[in-house]
Order: C-alpha cells, then sequence, then structure tokens
C-alpha cells in the first residue's frame, strides 16, 4: 500500500514537473524608471517582441514610469502583490532596489536585471558593458584627433550609474593619452534638446576645439554643427538610427558609432524564461560587450553600411536583436506588440 | 455630529473612496493582505512627508517648489553621514536631518541650488543607512503585552508617519502660529491689520515644510538604503494629493487629514492598476482623470451646500 502510495505520489511529480516545463502561461513582470527616451522604449518593445515571440507568456505587466529608486522600489512590490514568475528589471540604482528584488526572490520569483547590474546576489544579470563603451569611444577619438588637443565631453544623466561607469571607462582613455584635454564637460541629462541647445551654447563661444565624445545624444549635435556651419570635428556616439545614418551620409562627418543595444530587455526575457524552465545559465552575470563602427575603417564603414534601416525612429539603436537571445524579426520590434495585445 | 460632517467631510468622502479601492483591491488579488498594506505603507511614505510639507505651505497661501530638491539634499546628506560614521553615530545624525530647517522663504530659485547641492555632496547615487533605521519602517508594529495578530495588519511605516504628523501638527494647528498660517493663507491684508507678522509666519510654514521634505528625504534613504542625488517626482505628486485632499490652492482652506489619504488613493490606485497590468501609458492619464473628476464632484458639493 505504502509503495503504491509512493510510486502514485511519484508519478504526480513528474506530471506536475511535465506540466511546468511545457507551462506557456508564464507572467513576467516589467519594470523601468525612464519614459519617453527611444533607447528606454526600444527596451520595452524588445520585452514585448520577446514574450510575444516565444509562446511561453500568457501576459506581460509592465510598470513604465519616469521615477528614481524609492518609486521602483514600489513598482516591484506591485509586482510582487501581482503574484508575476519572474520580474525583469531596468534598475535606477544598483544598490536602491535590493530590499525589493530580495523579496521577490524570497518569494520564488525570477529577478533578471537588464542594462545596469545590481549588487543583489540573488538577481541575475544581464548587461551591457557601461565601462567599456565609455572606454571604446574616448580611446577611438583621441586617436582619431592624433593624441593631442582639446575634446567636448558631453555625458548623461548626473548622478546615473551608467553614466558614472562610462566616466571611468573615459577618464581610464584620459589617462592613456596625456596630450588630451577636456575642454568642456556638460550633462546632457541624455535629452535631445539639452544637448543641442549646449553645443550650440559651446560653439557660438568660437573657442576651437578637437573632437565632441556623447553619451548617446549624437545626432542633435551633428546637426547643430551642420546648421550652424561650423567645421566639423570627429564625434563619438552610440549606435542611434539616426547617428548610424549620418555617419553613412553627412558629408565630411569623422566619427564612431559605440553600440549599446536596446534589445537587451529581451535576452532578459529570455534567461527568466529559461531560469523558470530549470535551465539556469552558466554565470549569474552575463556581460554584453559593446563594439566600435567607425567610418574611417572598411570594416566599420561596411557594418555601418549594414546597419541602415530607415523604418527605425532616429532614437532607436540599430542593434534591436542580439545573437542566441533574441528571436524576433525586426518587423516584429517595430510593431511593438506583446502577447495578448 | 453635523458639524463633524461639516468639517471632516471631505476627508470622510476620501476615506471612502480608499475603502472601495482597498476593497477592490482584495477582489483583483486575493492574497492581498498584511504584506501588500506594509509594502504600500512603506511606498506612501516619502509621498506623505513631502505632501504635508506642501499641505502647510499651501495652507499658508504660498507653494513650495523645491520640496523634491531639498528631500534630495537630506536624503543624501543622512546616507553620507551615516555611510562614513557607521551605525553607532547614526542617532545625531537623525536629529541633524531633522532639525536641519532652512530659515529662508523658499523660491523657484531654490529648486535649481537644492539640486546642485545634492549633486555636490553626491555625485552619485551612493551612502548608506543605518540598518537599524531601515528596520524601523519595515514590516507590522508589535507592541509587548499584545498578541501579535492584533497588530500584524498595522505597518509601522504608518505608525511613522502618524507619529510625526501627531507630534508637529496638531500642537501647531491649535497653537497661535498655526492660526496665523491659516490667517495669511486666507486673507493676507487681513491678517496684517489683525497684528499677525506676514513675514515670520510665512518663514514658520517654509520651515515646516522644510522639516517635513527633510523626513521625506530620509524616508527614501531609509527605503532604498542609499542617497540619490537626483530629486525624485516628488514635486507635481504632492501638489496634486494636497489638491485631491481638499487644500484650497488659494491658501487657508484644508488640513493634513485630506491630503494624508489623497496620498494612499493615489499609491493605491497606482498598485490596482499594475494588478491589472494596465498600459503604463495609459495609468497616468487615468490618474489624471480620476483626479479632476473627484477635485470637481467635491466643487460642486460645495457649491450645493452653499446654497
Amino acid at each position: 500500500m505504502n509503495k503504491l502510495l509512493l510510486t502514485a505520489s511519484a508519478v504526480s511529480i513528474l506530471v506536475g514537473l511535465s506540466g511546468a516545463a511545457a507551462a506557456q502561461d508564464y507572467t513576467i513582470g516589467v519594470s523601468n524608471t525612464v519614459q519617453g527616451n527611444g533607447w528606454r522604449e526600444e527596451m520595452i518593445c524588445a520585452i514585448k517582441a520577446q514574450a510575444l515571440k516565444s509562446g511561453e507568456v500568457a501576459s506581460l505587466n509592465i510598470a513604465h514610469r519616469n521615477t528614481d529608486a524609492a518609486g521602483q522600489l514600489e513598482d516591484i512590490r506591485n509586482l510582487i502583490q501581482a503574484g508575476v514568475d519572474a520580474i525583469v528589471v531596468n534598475p535606477a540604482n544598483p544598490e536602491g532596489i535590493n530590499a525589493a528584488i530580495k523579496e521577490a526572490t524570497d518569494a520564488g520569483i525570477v529577478v533578471v536585471a537588464v542594462d545596469q547590474a545590481v549588487t543583489e546576489p540573488s538577481a541575475y544579470v544581464v548587461s551591457n558593458n557601461q565601462e567599456e563603451y565609455g572606454y571604446l569611444g574616448a580611446k577611438w577619438l583621441f586617436e582619431q584627433i592624433g593624441g593631442e588637443g582639446s575634446v567636448v565631453y558631453m555625458r548623461g544623466a548626473a548622478g546615473a550609474s551608467a553614466d558614472n561607469d562610462r566616466d571611468k571607462g573615459f577618464k581610464r582613455a584620459l589617462a592613456e593619452y596625456p596630450g588630451v584635454k577636456v575642454a568642456q564637460e556638460v550633462f546632457t541629462g541624455w535629452q535631445q534638446d539639452q544637448g543641442k541647445q549646449q553645443i550650440l551654447d559651446y560653439l557660438a563661444t568660437g573657442v576651437a576645439f578637437d573632437g565632441v565624445w556623447t553619451s548617446g545624444i549624437d545626432n542633435v549635435i551633428v546637426d547643430a554643427f551642420v546648421e550652424s556651419g561650423a567645421p566639423l570635428v570627429p564625434i563619438v556616439g552610440a549606435d542611434n538610427a539616426g547617428f548610424v545614418g549620418q555617419l553613412g551620409s553627412v558629408e565630411g562627418l569623422v566619427g564612431a558609432a559605440v553600440t549599446n543595444p536596446g534589445s537587451i530587455g529581451a535576452a532578459g526575457v529570455t534567461v527568466a524564461l529559461n531560469i523558470l524552465k530549470g535551465e539556469k545559465p552558466a554565470e549569474q552575470t552575463v556581460l554584453v560587450t559593446p563594439a566600435l563602427w567607425d567610418n574611417v575603417s572598411e570594416e566599420g564603414k561596411a557594418s555601418i553600411a549594414a546597419a541602415q534601416n530607415p523604418n527605425l525612429d532616429p532614437e532607436w539603436p540599430v542593434s534591436v536583436s542580439i545573437a542566441d537571445y533574441t528571436t524576433y524579426s525586426t518587423d516584429e520590434i517595430i510593431a511593438c506588440k506583446g502577447p495578448g495585445e | 455630529m453635523t458639524r463633524v460632517l461639516a468639517r471632516y467631510g471631505w476627508s470622510l468622502g476620501l476615506l471612502a473612496i480608499l475603502a472601495i479601492l482597498l476593497v477592490a483591491t482584495r477582489l483583483i488579488q486575493p492574497n492581498f493582505g498584511a504584506s501588500g498594506l506594509d509594502s504600500l505603507a512603506r511606498a506612501a511614505l516619502p509621498f506623505a512627508f513631502a505632501t504635508v510639507g506642501m499641505g502647510i505651505v499651501v495652507i499658508a497661501g504660498g507653494i513650495d517648489l523645491s520640496i523634491a530638491s531639498i528631500m534630495a539634499v537630506a536624503g543624501v546628506v543622512a546616507a553620507l553621514l551615516m555611510h562614513q560614521m557607521g551605525d553607532a553615530n547614526a542617532g545625531w545624525v537623525v536629529l541633524i536631518v531633522l532639525t536641519r530647517v532652512p530659515d529662508i522663504v523658499v523660491t523657484l530659485a531654490m529648486l535649481f541650488v537644492w539640486e546642485g547641492v545634492a549633486l555636490l555632496i553626491l555625485n552619485a547615487p551612493g551612502g548608506a543607512a543605518a540598518p537599524w533605521l531601515r528596520e524601523l519602517v519595515v514590516g507590522a508594529v508589535t507592541i509587548p503585552g499584545l498578541p501579535p495578530e492584533l497588530t500584524s495588519w498595522l505597518p509601522r511605516a504608518l505608525v511613522v508617519l502618524i507619529a510625526f504628523v501627531v507630534i508637529f501638527w496638531l500642537p501647531l494647528r491649535r497653537s497661535k502660529l498655526g492660526l496665523s498660517i491659516y490667517a495669511i493663507g486666507s486673507d493676507q491684508h487681513a491678517a496684517f491689520r489683525s497684528g499677525v507678522p506676514i513675514g515670520l509666519t510665512r518663514v514658520a510654514a517654509y520651515g515646516f515644510a522644510g522639516l517635513f521634505a527633510a523626513l521625506g528625504g530620509l524616508s527614501i534613504t531609509l527605503s532604498t538604503g542609499i542617497g540619490e542625488p537626483i530629486a525624485g517626482p516628488y514635486l507635481m505628486a504632492s501638489v496634486a494629493a494636497v489638491v485631491l485632499g481638499g487644500v484650497a490652492l488659494t491658501g487657508g482652506k484644508g488640513g493634513l487629514l485630506g491630503p494624508i489619504i489623497a496620498v494612499f488613493i493615489l499609491r493605491t490606485l497606482r498598485l490596482d492598476l499594475t494588478l491589472l497590468s494596465v498600459d503604463p501609458n495609459v495609468t497616468t492619464i487615468i490618474e489624471g482623470t480620476i483626479m479632476v473628476a473627484v477635485v470637481m464632484a467635491g466643487g460642486l458639493l460645495a457649491m450645493r451646500g452653499r446654497r
């Protein structure tokens, strides 16, 4: 009798397990704290497209608003209350949301931080390497101007952790080129209008400089040079569609785009689904290394030509997919439709 | 009875809305319980402090646009000091933050000043919060001698909020200064002719706002464990809660109970919209629409009452 019971329970457990493995009804929560920015919008669309394409997500629960770490704590706790199976989060801050992440993982929810790391050890991290992003572009720029001269340093949002990491990379490159000076350091706040105003103000002073490093507010900087008729200097930006287009088309522009895929959100969904199905990644942290495409070398020119896509919003990064992690097509991410939409 | 109703009618109405929202939350998510209430209270804490501060200034006929940046300054100062001095000295750090009352009439310019000050103090999120202080707002209240089941639904964050408001606001409201705050808010000339020191009263009102904003900043640091130099969305949120709470933006009318309930309504609303997984871009539209509807309905009722 006992044996029978044991077998019966073993069978039921197995049935339960296989049921879980074949489940197509996961709910995934998403928490994001910057709204109305092309990069973040692409991230959300990538999450939606990948969730739909995977066929394993019944619904997405997206908490997407402009707020701080305290607001994100609230959003994550609300998602816990909503009973989601996994949470994909772009953290406002590497430490500030640890308390809520711990509560989520204690409740058996899989948490994957994308784009930026968190220090809570129970979370998985799928992130772009921001320090390397800063270093790669700065090194290219300093080499381009011959290791001698002054550059305008247009950072992101003051106090943001991605900005701080990029600053570390930038400073590392600066230390390697003692002949290079920073002529002007400004925070664009990752706002197009603000960045353009700042470079126009600086151009109006008439002080000569040799290059511009931007933290992704790039196409409006090129516009400002062209509109004001100022001689172009080498410009480093991100792989935003508008800037990549300019690298191929603007006469006399020497520049480089450093990749920073917004589709990292989709990679987060894939990792979360894999963990839910019992396939944990080998490492707790997966770093996506950026690449640099310049319009000087043949290799860079080829990458830029291949990346041109007139259908993309100019503020969206052109790297709409990440090999091994995303399965949707470019049209599907542009459609920006999630499960049940 | 009718006097109580007339005086607290708006707050009672808001309380009814909050009750309906909480019941709705329970219907949407049957598991909603003590832990849900706890996280709701913790999320509401910084908003509530900001709203109380803003409420006092608005009652005095002003508006404090720098409230969110003051919160950021207080938050980073607290986080930095606690980080440098460790756990043992956290006590007097809190004292410094609590008594940090700006003695200037705050203007729009101060928003930018404090913004810069916060970044100067801490150019990136960092610092730390003393663990025992963080525990202060986490979990449910336990009262020695009472069975824990009785108090398990009462979040500590809520008790902390009520305690500070009761300690500062109740005595103030009944004092001469409190009366003066209402007086200059309702009619500055009349107040002046009655011998109310306008300037001093305004300074005091902004001082109390600064105090509560500092408390709000401290509560952010306690919930996140770090100081954040970039101000959060507390300015508009506090004005919204003050208006929804029945305080007239022209000054002189309303109390602080309504705005505090309004904060909880807005937080519960967000929780419900998340539970229902409403499109995030629609969420803010719904929040705004409900606010306009409530304020308009209240205005209509008030007009009818007068007739």
